[in-house]
């Protein structure tokens, strides 16, 4: 059951912005662009205009990763460590200097935005889950979307992951590589794609930080020919085998 | 994909909860079945000029060990307060499964903001945070990741954040994660832990009420907000109470209002019957969102009329606990839990629907529980929809 078909992927950070520019960064990864957003010019202006950089990355990647035919028809994941919590701490200081909250900025601030958001502009009334998980934020979102394939296999799963780098209030108290990133993949229980297998398990063995985000570590491996990926730099271990 | 079939049926194992009606379940029954509204309390210490009404959870709350002083929140000191009403159940859990195979999912919607508004504070009046304060507070993965640690699991361990829904959602992931056979056992729920983020952002919407909430009367004019933690050891083939349906849907409408219509709220109950394999005349007893929003009891009393040709007794129990946010869908789970772990030779004891009486004549109509009412043993509902148009329908059902 933790088996999945990956049937597309697209993801984005600046100066990598298509398929060609992710192929060469996989020969030769380094460090992703800190800041940045996607123009997102398919988003209707006035849902756009309420759209944050993290909101732009993840609507971007998923709009490029789920064919217009089944945007509507996708279970959906939306998986973020940090999530909007920098729009949270703006609205904290606001209430540290006794100002009143835009109820607008309020509602946008919550952990499932984007998922409210992709929801409006796909119109797609399936179930959607956002998830944030610490360091395995990436395996936990790929567990989630696993999850929502155990419930309805007839229904491919958009699993959505994304970042961008944590306000200077609280950044240094966080040790990541820092990004503004987006990665989506298509997971379904059949079709055309790679076959992968998903274990977790504890602690065996070193894991050596990554210089960029653990999403980015899985779309480098599934471009090149390695068998087995590992994840994990705390006390959990996570691995995908190709299947075939 | 309907999780009847074979296997054996997910069993809600143990139950801990910490709200305003109390700590454990021998303290929290007595008062839901009695409606009891007098556990509510005002504070005026949150939004400026306001005085409001809340489910506040009073007294001390249990100290985050200091190994995990990372962790040392509010949020995770009510998770603390209800893991420990369970501790030897979930310790048990844990020997029978192995720390690895043994999942959290939890859900909020705070994590510790109250205490990243505490830091903030001082950080405007002295010009650094809180030497007390550490991101993992902040962090809704957190909320998992501190059970986790506590409890020195090494199993999955993630936070579903997805509005008002956060919690019962939790439940549905808890349940495929067993399916997956990734875990063996899991502790699944929610805390949220009442805050100025939240009780500003609540009443710069307008859906605060400055008297208590009254869902379903023709005076409803918001909500009032609370608090709590609810967390369930979770297995397949316990003998507890069963999760036996999930539904869930998303709305495609607005970002902090529900769809007039209630389709979401609808395609939610049907396919929790659906994946339940139940009739809608088989529901015993309803445990609404009723939120006390002018909005939100219109279209979940109108989605009601549509999915049961006969609906169900009804209930919120928001008047008597507040709306607890991520935490609701836990709580509201958990209440339905108690409704069938109290049952007894003649059936269920269902908690009464507090309010005014004064009936709306706009709403569809709909079976409001009164004090002392009685139904006949069977699958219950709760019904959770949150900001973002994100729902999800429980059905728990007493084991055979």
């Amino acid at each position: 059951m933790t088996r999945a078909v990956l049937q597309g992927w697209s993801a984005w950070a600046t100066g990598r912005e298509d398929e060609a520019a992710w192929r060469s960064w996989a020969e030769a990864p380094e460090a992703l662009a800190r800041d940045g957003r996607p123009e997102a010019g398919f988003l209707p202006p006035m849902l756009r205009r309420r759209c944050s950089a993290l909101a732009r990355i993840m609507l971007t990647v998923a709009f490029e990763c789920a064919p217009p035919a089944i945007r509507d028809e996708v279970r959906t994941v939306f998986a973020s460590r940090h999530g909007n919590i920098n729009e949270s701490i703006d609205l904290l200081m606001r209430l540290a200097r006794h100002q009143p909250l835009s109820p607008t900025r309020f509602s946008h601030s919550v952990h499932n935005a984007q998922a409210g958001l992709y929801s409006i502009a796909a119109e797609n009334r399936r179930p959607s889950s956002s998830i944030s998980a610490q360091e395995d934020t990436f395996a936990c979102g790929y567990l989630e979307a696993l999850s929502h394939l155990a419930r309805e296999p007839e229904q491919p799963v958009l699993l959505v992951v994304a970042d961008v780098p944590l306000a200077e209030t609280f950044a240094a108290m966080v040790e990541e590589p820092t990004a503004s990133y987006g990665v989506a993949l298509m997971l379904a229980s059949r079709g055309p794609g790679p076959e992968l297998d998903f274990a977790c398990g504890s602690e065996d063995g070193d894991a050596s930080p990554l210089a960029w985000p653990d999403a980015a570590e899985f779309l480098r491996w599934l471009l090149g020919d390695e068998p087995r990926l590992q994840l994990g730099a705390g006390r959990r271990r996570w691995s995908w085998t190709r299947a075939h | 994909m309907s999780s009847s079939g074979t296997r054996a049926p997910c069993s809600l194992d143990a139950l801990g909860m910490v709200n305003a009606l109390g700590r454990g379940l021998e303290e929290i029954w007595p008062r839901l079945l009695d409606g009891d509204q007098s556990h509510l309390s005002m504070r005026d210490d949150l939004v400026p000029n306001r005085s409001l009404l809340l489910g506040a959870v009073r007294g001390n709350l249990p100290p985050v060990p200091a190994s995990l002083r990372r962790y040392a929140c509010r949020n995770n000191a009510m998770t603390l307060a209800a893991l420990e009403t369970i501790e030897d159940a979930v310790a048990d859990g844990i020997r029978a499964a192995g720390r690895d195979r043994v999942g959290v999912v939890m859900g909020t919607s705070t994590s510790g903001v109250s205490d990243a508004e505490e830091a903030i504070r001082h950080q405007h009046e002295t010009g650094k945070l809180a030497p007390s304060f550490f991101y993992e507070q902040l962090e809704f993965g957190g909320a998992a990741g501190f059970v986790s640690a506590l409890l020195g699991l090494t199993g999955p361990t993630y936070t579903l954040s997805t509005a008002c829904s956060s919690g019962a959602r939790a439940l549905a992931s808890a349940r495929s994660l067993l399916d997956l056979g990734i875990c063996d056992a899991v502790i699944a729920g929610a805390t949220d832990t009442l805050c100025g983020l939240t009780t500003n952002g609540f009443s710069a919407l307008q859906l605060v009420s400055d008297v208590v909430t009254n869902p379903c009367s023709r005076n409803r004019n918001g909500l009032t907000l609370g608090e709590g933690s609810a967390l369930f050891l979770v297995t397949r083939g316990g003998d507890g109470i069963r999760l036996r349906g999930v539904g869930e849907s998303s709305e495609a409408h607005h970002m902090s209002a529900p769809d007039p219509h209630g389709e979401g709220a609808e395609t939610a109950m049907r396919s929790a019957l659906r994946d339940a394999g139940l009739e809608p005349g088989a529901i015993a007893y309803l445990n609404l969102h009723g939120t006390g929003t002018p909005l939100n009891d219109a279209m979940e009393c109108r989605a009601i009329a549509r999915t049961f040709p006969s609906p169900p007794p009804c209930s919120s129990t928001k008047p008597l606990v507040g709306h607890a946010l991520g935490a609701a869908g836990a709580l509201e789970a958990g209440f339905c839990w108690l409704t069938l772990h109290q049952r007894d030779a003649e059936g269920l004891s269902l908690i009464p629907h507090a309010w005014d009486g004064q009936v709306d004549p706009e709403l569809a109509p709909v079976p409001l529980v009164t004090k002392g009412m009685r139904a006949a043993v069977g699958p219950v509902m709760s019904n959770s929809f949150g900001f973002g148009g994100n729902n999800c329908t429980l059905i728990l059902e007493a084991p055979e």
